[in-house]
């Protein structure tokens, strides 16, 4: 027996920002998606850095990233509370964006089933508290299993 | 046309491996010096004539060594940078140092020690930055877990089958069987493989290496005193080290290209190498590759032109990597059955296959291709001879 991935508790999590990622978080405080892309080239770059790693303008637009979809991902064990419980899991995911080329988010996939992910499904943001941010995770757009 | 060599190999010493943690109450610079003491009896010189040393991986702490070990004469200490990605680079700056005669007798060390802490989860070990906390919001906390997703996106792009990481456990298994040092010498089944837990879906507990400690060094010598030394000199064929961007951080970051995210980012190595060597991958005997992760295995194979990119998971499936096989990969067990030391067991097995007096010895093997541990840049490989 399995359950849905399971969806970790960040309230405790202080996120560590600078000048450059500062903006990321803003975004996501207001439940959007941005990245940063050069103004001078049009390059996006992630991590948020100080310089564009294809003409090495510094300065950047913070720019919606479009419709989020799994580019890969991993299934972790999570230790169940007891003999009872179902087993849990823990799904990392690498998320990439219609509108954002180049750019990977490394998140958590959760209330997934295991056997319902899979590589180029549309997913949908999730916003989850954490002590000095809002953390973005993702949904399946699409929960049923579709194989 | 092939590059004459200006330095080797001139002797090799090692501790004996632990499983992690069991090497204590010996501390890690205990472990070095043993190590260093068995490698100068190998090349027949004392602790006095060694003048240089090289690390990578962040290295060590050349005052402890030198108090320590009593050292009295080093004028040449220098480390690769990247992580297990730098260990084959270590013979670069070796080479380097003895062919300009800043040094004679280079020492090249490798060890690691997992008390308190372990490799498997070094992607939690560092301070949380702006970069890492997406990892942590993941849940990726070592580096199978984050080479999972590489795995995966290499099956799904491939057609690549969990029977091809079998493969490359269960040929390890069968090399190490008869390898007195390795702790994992049962053979396993393909049922057996299946059955077994995952820990980081695609990848089971099979697909992951050991866990162990010890030390190992390696004496390098230039040309002009390589021939004096007791052993044959093992010929430090060709280096190369490349900061490649399309790879850059790897599993620290995710964020490699499209091509790079399904290799082990060494396919720029692999060039650079092969037209230093004047060789190509038709001319290596035996390839001991940096077998941290079943997969990376099948990506090194690709990466370093042993078969067509994509192809990796049906050449190991057709036997290619076994004794006798197109390509024998680490005879020695590698780190997935014998012990994980950062890269360095391999090496230790190439001067072994090329002196002739391997355990699992590939008939006539005179090349051998060491290969640093796909890791952030600088990534590494090195050819190594019998024949100058
Ligand atoms: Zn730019």
């Amino acid at each position: 027996m399995t359950g849905p991935s399971i969806t970790p508790d960040f309230t405790a999590l202080e996120v560590p920002m600078d000048t450059w990622s500062e903006p990321f978080w803003q975004g996501t405080a207001e439940h959007r998606l941005t990245f940063p892309r050069c103004t001078t080239c049009g390059t996006f770059r992630w991590p948020a850095g100080p310089f564009c790693p294809s003409c090495h303008a510094q300065p950047v637009d913070w720019v919606p990233a479009g419709e989020p979809r799994i580019y890969s991902f991993t299934i972790l064990p999570v230790r169940s509370a007891g003999d009872d419980e179902p087993a849990r899991q823990r799904i990392p995911v690498l998320v990439e964006f219609a509108d954002a080329p180049g750019v990977r988010l490394v998140s958590v996939l959760i209330d997934a089933m295991p056997e319902a992910a899979a590589i180029d499904a549309r997913l949908v943001p999730h916003w989850l508290p954490a002590a000095n941010a809002v953390v973005p995770a993702f949904r399946l757009a699409s929960p049923e299993i579709s194989r | 046309m092939t590059a004459k060599a200006t330095a080797a190999i001139v002797g090799s010493g090692s501790t004996p491996y632990y499983f992690r943690g069991e090497s204590a109450p010996q501390t890690i610079y205990e472990l070095i010096g043993k190590a260093v003491h068995a490698a100068a009896a190998d090349a027949g010189i004392g602790l006095n004539d060694i003048d240089g040393l090289v690390f990578f991986a962040f290295g060590f702490d050349t005052g402890l060594l030198i108090e320590q070990l009593g050292l009295k004469n080093v004028v040449f200490a220098h480390c690769v940078s990247g992580f297990g990605s730098g260990m084959a680079g270590m013979f670069d700056l070796a080479a380097m140092g003895v062919e300009t005669g800043r040094a004679k007798n280079v020492v090249c060390i490798g060890a690691t020690q997992q008390v308190g802490r372990r490799v498997g989860q070094a992607l939690g070990n560092f301070a949380a930055t702006p970069d890492n906390v997406f990892h942590r919001i993941a849940g990726l906390g070592g580096p199978g877990q984050a080479l999972a997703l590489s795995a995966r996106r290499h099956m799904h792009r491939y057609g690549t089958r969990r029977e091809a990481f079998a493969e490359v456990v269960m040929a390890s298994r069968a090399a190490a069987a008869t390898r007195e040092t390795a702790f994992r010498r049962k053979p396993l089944s393909l049922d057996e493989y299946m059955a077994a837990p995952m820990l980081a879906d695609p990848l089971c507990k099979f697909d992951f290496c050991l866990e162990t400690d010890g030390a190992l060094a390696f004496v390098v010598n230039a040309v002009d005193r390589a021939a004096d030394r007791p052993h044959r000199p093992v010929w430090i064929k060709a280096v190369a080290q490349v900061a490649d961007p399309a790879w850059g951080r790897a599993f620290f970051w995710l964020n490699q290209t499209d091509d790079a995210f399904v290799s082990a980012g060494a396919e720029a190595v692999a060039q650079r190498l092969y037209a230093r060597a004047g060789l190509g991958p038709q001319d290596i005997d035996v390839a001991l590759l940096y077998d941290h992760f079943s997969p990376l295995v099948i990506m090194q194979l690709e990466d370093y032109g042993f078969c067509p990119r994509g192809e990796g998971g049906a050449f190991v499936e057709s036997g290619a990597i076994r004794a006798g096989g197109t390509i024998p990969v680490n005879p020695h067990g590698g780190h997935l059955s014998e012990a994980y030391v950062v890269g360095v067991t391999h090496v230790r097995e190439a001067v072994e296959q090329l002196r002739g007096t391997a355990v699992n010895q590939v008939a006539g093997a005179t090349t051998a291709l060491i290969t640093g541990g796909p890791a952030p840049v600088p990534m590494t490989g090195a050819i190594l001879s019998s024949e100058r």
